[in-house]
Formats: structure tokens, C-alpha cells, sequence
């Protein structure tokens, strides 16, 4: 599939077989024993511990050691502190999921100056550029993944439907280009449709949105759009708790929204990211760059359409493990356990 | 006494203007001062702006109340008390920034130091109609300020245009598109985002504005002297000369992509642009000559000229080769304006040149051969590391110096924002009449923002 989005420069995407490592890259980079930290903007849910996960495996083919992993759970403070402590024990390169953008965008740019090549995922801090502060960005199409999950719900909502977006509320370029993204091609293929927008702060904030979304007098919701699998499960309990069955569609195949795809619903369809085809190509780019190879600015795979039809193959393809019992049940390739 | 210690003897006088219109005149000069940097306390302001301390006191009062400046930080003590610090209050307000080209669009906002704060880019089809392009960059905008309600109010809206602007174009606030491409003036960019945000527009090509990008926050940071080449499916040029944006006679400099290569049948755009990469690409892969871009070619892939770029740089024999003779091609005529300009920087931006490292050693090894030791001596030649943000800085850069021209800003100053400089809320009124004009004629009228439930249309 074609990555859609351009990166937060502009830039055009590089597939991640940009930054294949051969045997010997492999070789000079065991000689080197390098040391890694990473700091994470969360470790909660499916998708983290996946990418984590692709990216100690590949380091630790290339004889890289991972010293630290710090879950910096979504705090811009906390992001700044983790990276000083990883500075302090002078890694040789570290990987970081940027939170914000202005608010850790010193501290990133700290440790560039300190000499440490700096990996980033999804996110890159204002004022930090390619080649002068960090040697790559690693992510998803995000703009192609909201896209896909707009061209996902269009077939679910009556005409002139309401539709709600609840987005992230924290200016993010990932959860930004979704948003972007599914306003754009409700605006190309469905302008019948009104967008209804709701930001949350906290997944909290996202069930009272679907709350007031759903309550809101004389104008029945359509649909719902959430930007990531977690605040949508948030959305999922106001919507029940409403009594409502709008369609859903949001990105990240998480165990619990594959489970609501397989059943029937509420969510009808998922755009879903590779994270640990991810998490590989992250540790396969910061290689690269220690090796002194050109590495490209941005490097971005594409989602995955998920429906109820693909929804057990295309787990198994992102998490590469058996689909839960549950979601098997759901689409009746086995009978309910009595 | 010389003429030397005549002139030093007046400087060290402390002029004493009066008036309103001095007033509004030395609220400029002290607030430029600020903005700039050349001073950085009052004794400093004092120094600079050869005002007296009444004179300074009381501007600064005015500047602080209207928001433009700050004395909360204090300096560090050299004996005594810690001066305070005059800072320019660059969060006052936001400048919007645009950038548009053939193939993509970006919008973006800074603050009034030049420094961008956040953007997005994404891709149009080639060929797009223009006024489709507008509306998208209409959404793009709104879309920025409803995520920024609580941030500064814009105070302008600053484009790069995919096409040469000229000097006759310009005029402190812009009111009319201009005819930098076909297809565009019909389009109303420039009017329209006039009438939508209600905030003066300037514009400049996109070599100016990611050469000044270049020059203020990217390698050419300090440079004196400095050639900005972008290569995309037109190939143009920007100058630096003694630190400063060099515009020429007409402010087309640059068009590079238009000399005609001897021998080669062609110009500059048509034999190394990434229109030629990108049909030379689609070419050897028909005929079977890339195995990489033959198998992308069968998969169903588009050949474009990132398939041809990303291919070189994995090894493709073919692709190396079409690069290659893209950048010797480029190298070539550069070596010609090196040879001439004599600058100390070269930087190459644009696809081609950014996406991987054969074009730039084609280009380097070819502008080394070809031209006198002298000029290479101390020559670097090195890729953009901005890409698309260049763009997006130097339109921001642009802004600020249009916003706070000293002639523009004494107009406005003593109100606290350029939207009540009288010329602006006159163009203001004409747009307005001539849009109503157009209302009561049975067309479009201008665009509304509404508020509550939106209509997909609004990003």
C-alpha cells in the first residue's frame, strides 16, 4: 500500500526497506556494543508493548544492549526527566516517543548536543530537524490511517448523518494527521455528512464526549470516529451507557476493539498500525544512522484496513499471535466454549 | 574637529523628539531595537537608540501596555541591582504561514520572532485546480485556529507561491493575487483569505521564502554569502548576498530551470528536474533496464521521482545513473553562477537533492571540476535539512520584517496591532464593497466561519 501522508517536514515517506541491514552492518554493529535507552510515552496497551518489543528484538540481534525502557505516561515533565536520567547514564544512542511539542523539545534537543544519536517515533519536538538533531522519524502513515478509517465508517452512515471525531486534545502530529485526514475525505466523499467535534485530555473526557455526542437533542448521531483504540474503548462506555449502537471506526487493532469488530459491533472497522514492524524498522534506522549510513528523514509504513472479514488474519499478521478466543467466537470460526 | 568626531559627538547627543508623529516614530525604532536584539536592558536601548532616559521610559511604558514588550526578567548584576531585561513580546501575536507548490501544500504557525510552531503538510494532485487548492488551504487554516483558540490572534497570513513574484506585486498589504501562474488569479488566494480571517497577506515565491527559511533557521544560519538551489520538477534559485535576500531589478532572481543546456536539447528544468527523473525512471523500468523500479512497475506502483531517488540510494544501477546525470547536469550550471557569485554556501533542497546522497556527490564532483580553485577553496555545498518547513520559516521570517517595517509599523504602533494601519482597514472596506458588489450581482459572497456543529468543508 502507498503511504498517503507527508512527513512533519514535508517530507516524502522512505519504505522501511530503506534501512535493511545486511550481514556485515549487522557485524561493525555488534563490534560496536552499543548502549541504548528508550523513553516511551506510555508502556500501557497492546500497541507499545509491540513496538518495545520489535525494537529490543532487532537491537538485540545487532548486539545492541537496551539499559532502560521509561514510560513516560503522557507527561511532558516526565519525558524531560526521563531523558536527563537516560543523558546521565550516557547511552550511545537513545529512542524516544515524543509526547508533546514545544514542552520536550528542549530536552530532546539536549540530547542531540550531547552527541547521542537521537531515534524518534511518531513525533517529532518543535524546532527539531532531520539530520541536524535527530537521524530519523519512524512512524505510521497516520494520515493514510485516518483516511482509511473515515473511507471505513462512510458505508455505515445514513445520509446526512451527524458525525462525531472525538480527537486528542495535546497538539500531537500523529493523532493531528488522523484528524486531519478524516476530515478531508469526509469533505471529498461525503459533504452530505456534519462533523460533530469533541478533544479529550484524559480517555475519561472521551466517554462524556460520546455522552454529549449521542444526548445532544433533536440530532441523532450517525457515527463516531475515535483516534486511537484506547480512548475509544472510553467512548464505547458512553455509548452503552446511552443505549446507543452508532458505528465506529477508529486506529489500532487493541485486543478489546478487534473483539467489538468481531462480534458485530458498535466499532465496524479499524485502521490498523504495524507496531512491531515498527518497533524493527525504529531500531533498524538508528543502526543505520550509527553506522554512518545515510538514513532517510522519515520513514513510514502503511495500515492495514481492518473489517469483520480480515479482522482474524490481520491480527495475526500485527501481533503475530493467536487471536483471542473471543474474536475467533465472534466471527464463528469456533463454537462459543459452553 | 574631523568629520569622524562630528559625527561621533552628534551620536552622543540625546535626541529629544516631539509630537505625536515623533511619538509614533520612536515607538518603532526603540520596538525594533528590542525585537532584533541589539539591546537587551534600557541603559543598552539607550546606547542604541541615541534616546534619551525619559524618551526610552516612557516608549517602553507604551510598548509594555500594548503587550509588544516585557520587563518581568531581570539581567545578570554587575554591582548593584540586576538590570531588567527588555524583552519583544514575540507571543503578542501569530503569523499564519502557507506554502504551496505543484505537488503539495503546507500550513503552519509562527510566532512573531519568525519561529514556526507547529505545521502540516500534505499532497495534492498535480495539476489540481487552483481554487480547489485555495479552499483546502482555507480549511487548513481554520482547522490551525480552532486548535489554538486560546493561543495569540493572527496578525497576518504569509504565502509561498509556487511562481516568481515580482517587486510590482508587492505593496505593504496585498489585496489583489498575483499572476504567478496561470489558473491562480482567477483563483483569489489572496483576496479571499483577505475577506475570510480579516488579516493583511504577503506573498513571495518559493525560492525566496525557502531561501530566507535557509538563511534564518537552517545551514545558512550567519551566512554572508550564500546559493539556494531547489530542485523539484522546476529548478530555481535563491541569493544571499552581505547577509541579506538579493531580489534583482524585478525580483525574479533565480530562474535557473529556464537556461537552455547546450547540446542537451533542453533547459536546465526538462534535462535534470524531477519531471526528467521521473520519466527517465518510468523508461528504464518499461524497459526492463531497473529490476527494483521494473518490480514496483509490476506491482502496480506509480513510478515517481521518489521511487527513482529511493532506488539510486539502494543500489539500482539505472537509477543511480539518471540521478547522477541529473545532478552533473545541475552541477554544470552551478558552477557557472559559483564562478560568478563566488559564494562561500551552496545548499540543495527539493526532492531529488534531499532524498539521497548520489545526487549531492554528482553535483559536488562536477562543481569542484568545473570551477576556479579560488571559488572552491572554502565552497561547501550541503543538503537542506529543513525540507518542506524551509518554506514555512521563511514565509514566517517574511512576515515579521512586512509586520515590522519601520514605515509600516509607525503606522501602527501607537494603536498595538497592524490590523488598524489605516491602508490595511481601507483595503479592508474596498474588498468588502467590491465583494458586496458581486453579492448583489448573483455570485459567491465571502467566506463564513460558523460556529458549533461544522459542515466537513471547514478542514
Amino acid at each position: 500500500m502507498k503511504v498517503l501522508g507527508l512527513g512533519p517536514h514535508g517530507e516524502r515517506a522512505s519504505p522501511p526497506e530503506r534501512v535493511s541491514l545486511l550481514p556485515e552492518d549487522i557485524k561493525a554493529a555488534r563490534a560496536r556494543g552499543l548502549r541504548v535507552g528508550l523513553a516511551m510515552h506510555t508502556l500501557e496497551g497492546d500497541w507499545s508493548t509491540r513496538v518495545v518489543r520489535g525494537i529490543v528484538g532487532m537491537l538485540g540481534e545487532c548486539g545492541a544492549a537496551v539499559i532502560d525502557v521509561i514510560d513516560c505516561g503522557f507527561s511532558a515533565d516526565a519525558q524531560s526527566a526521563a531523558l536527563e536520567c537516560l543523558r546521565a547514564q550516557r547511552p550511545d544512542a537513545i529512542i524516544s516517543l515524543p509526547v508533546a511539542n514545544a514542552d520536550v523539545a528542549e530536552a530532546h534537543r539536549r540530547v542531540s548536543e550531547d552527541g547521542i544519536h537521537l531515534t524518534l517515533i511518531d513525533n517529532v519536538p518543535t524546532g527539531l530537524t532531520p539530520g541536524q538533531h535527530y537521524s530519523a522519524l519512524v512512524s505510521a502513515d497516520n494520515f493514510g490511517l485516518g483516511r482509511m478509517a473515515a473511507e471505513l465508517l462512510s458505508p455505515h452512515l445514513p445520509k446526512g448523518a451527524r458525525v462525531g471525531l472525538i480527537g486528542y486534545d495535546t497538539e500531537f502530529f500523529p493523532t493531528d494527521q488522523r484528524e486531519i485526514a478524516f476530515r478531508s475525505w469526509m469533505e471529498q466523499n461525503r459533504s452530505d455528512a456534519r462533523l460533530d467535534v469533541g478533544r479529550f485530555s484524559s480517555f475519561a473526557d472521551a466517554e462524556r464526549l460520546a455522552e454529549d455526542f449521542v444526548r445532544r437533542d433533536g440530532d441523532s448521531l450517525g457515527g463516531l470516529f475515535v483516534v486511537w483504540d484506547t480512548p475509544c474503548l472510553a467512548a464505547l462506555r458512553g455509548l452503552v451507557a446511552c443505549g446507543s449502537h452508532v458505528p465506529v471506526t477508529t486506529i489500532d487493532l487493541g485486543r478489546e476493539v478487534a473483539g467489538s469488530l468481531a462480534s458485530g459491533g458498535p466499532v465496524v472497522g479499524i485502521a490498523a498500525q504495524r507496531p512491531f514492524q515498527q518497533g524493527e524498522a525504529v531500531a533498524k534506522a538508528l543502526v543505520t544512522a550509527i553506522l554512518g549510513r545515510s538514513c532517510p528523514e522519515w520513514i513510514a509504513l502503511p495500515g492495514l484496513p481492518v473489517t469483520r472479514d480480515n479482522v482474524v488474519q490481520t491480527y495475526q499478521a500485527v501481533w503475530r499471535e493467536v487471536v483471542p478466543r473471543a474474536v475467533l467466537e465472534g466471527v464463528s470460526l469456533v463454537k462459543p466454549v459452553r | 574637529m574631523t568629520d569622524q568626531e562630528i559625527k561621533a559627538t552628534a551620536a552622543k547627543q540625546k535626541v529629544r523628539p516631539r509630537g505625536s508623529e515623533s511619538a509614533a516614530t520612536s515607538l518603532a525604532d526603540i520596538l525594533n531595537i528590542v525585537r532584533t536584539g541589539r539591546a537587551e536592558t534600557r541603559q543598552e536601548l539607550e546606547s542604541a537608540s541615541n534616546f534619551g532616559r525619559s524618551i526610552v521610559a516612557d516608549r517602553l511604558s507604551v510598548l509594555g501596555e500594548l503587550g509588544l514588550v516585557d520587563e518581568s526578567a531581570s539581567g545578570v548584576a554587575t554591582g548593584g541591582r540586576a538590570p531588567k531585561l527588555v524583552r519583544f513580546s514575540a507571543a503578542r501575536a501569530s503569523i499564519v504561514v502557507v506554502s504551496v507548490s505543484q505537488t503539495a501544500i503546507g500550513v503552519g504557525l509562527a510566532d512573531l520572532s519568525g519561529r514556526l510552531l507547529t505545521e502540516h503538510h500534505e499532497a495534492i494532485e498535480t495539476g489540481l485546480d487552483a481554487s480547489i487548492t485555495v479552499d483546502r488551504v482555507i480549511g487548513l487554516i481554520r482547522w490551525f485556529l480552532s486548535r489554538h483558540t486560546a493561543g495569540p490572534e493572527p496578525w497576518g497570513i504569509s504565502i509561498s507561491a509556487p511562481g516568481p513574484v515580482t517587486l510590482a506585486d508587492l505593496e505593504p498589504f496585498m489585496g489583489r493575487t498575483p499572476d504567478f501562474m496561470p489558473g491562480w488569479e482567477r483563483a483569489r488566494l489572496v483576496e479571499r483569505l483577505v475577506e475570510t480571517f480579516g488579516v493583511p497577506v504577503w506573498m513571495r515565491s518559493s525560492h525566496d521564502a525557502m531561501t530566507m527559511g535557509e538563511l534564518r533557521g537552517g545551514l545558512g544560519r550567519g551566512a554572508e554569502s550564500m546559493l539556494f538551489v531547489r530542485v523539484g520538477r522546476r529548478i530555481n534559485a535563491g541569493l544571499v548576498s552581505e547577509g541579506r535576500l538579493y531580489r534583482g531589478a524585478s525580483g525574479a532572481v533565480g530562474l535557473i530551470g529556464q537556461i537552455a543546456l547546450a547540446g542537451q536539447g533542453g533547459t536546465l528544468d526538462a534535462c535534470a528536474g524531477a519531471g526528467h527523473v521521473e520519466a527517465a525512471g518510468r523508461q528504464v523500468a518499461e524497459e526492463g533496464r531497473s529490476p527494483v523500479l521494473a518490480d514496483l512497475l509490476r506491482r502496480g506502483a506509480e513510478i515517481t521521482v521518489n521511487e527513482v531517488c529511493q532506488a539510486a540510494q539502494m543500489g539500482d544501477a539505472a537509477s543511480v545513473e539518471i540521478v547522477s546525470h541529473s545532478g552533473r547536469q545541475l552541477g554544470a550550471v552551478i558552477a557557472s553562477l559559483a564562478s560568478m557569485l563566488d559564494p562561500k554556501l551552496i545548499v540543495l533542497a527539493g526532492t531529488v537533492a534531499q532524498s539521497n546522497d548520489i545526487f549531492l556527490a554528482a553535483v559536488r564532483e562536477t562543481v569542484y571540476g568545473a570551477s576556479p580553485p579560488l571559488v572552491t577553496r572554502d565552497l561547501q555545498i550541503q543538503r537542506s535539512q529543513l525540507s518542506g518547513s524551509a518554506a514555512l520559516l521563511g514565509a514566517a521570517w517574511i512576515g515579521t520584517e512586512e509586520l515590522f517595517r519601520p514605515d509600516v509599523l509607525r503606522e501602527w504602533v501607537l494603536t498595538g496591532t497592524p490590523l488598524q494601519h489605516p491602508a490595511f482597514r481601507a483595503l479592508r472596506d474596498n474588498l468588502a464593497k467590491s465583494e458586496q458588489r458581486v453579492s448583489e450581482d448573483g455570485g459567491e459572497g465571502p467566506d463564513k466561519a460558523e460556529d458549533g456543529v461544522e459542515g466537513p468543508d471547514k478542514a
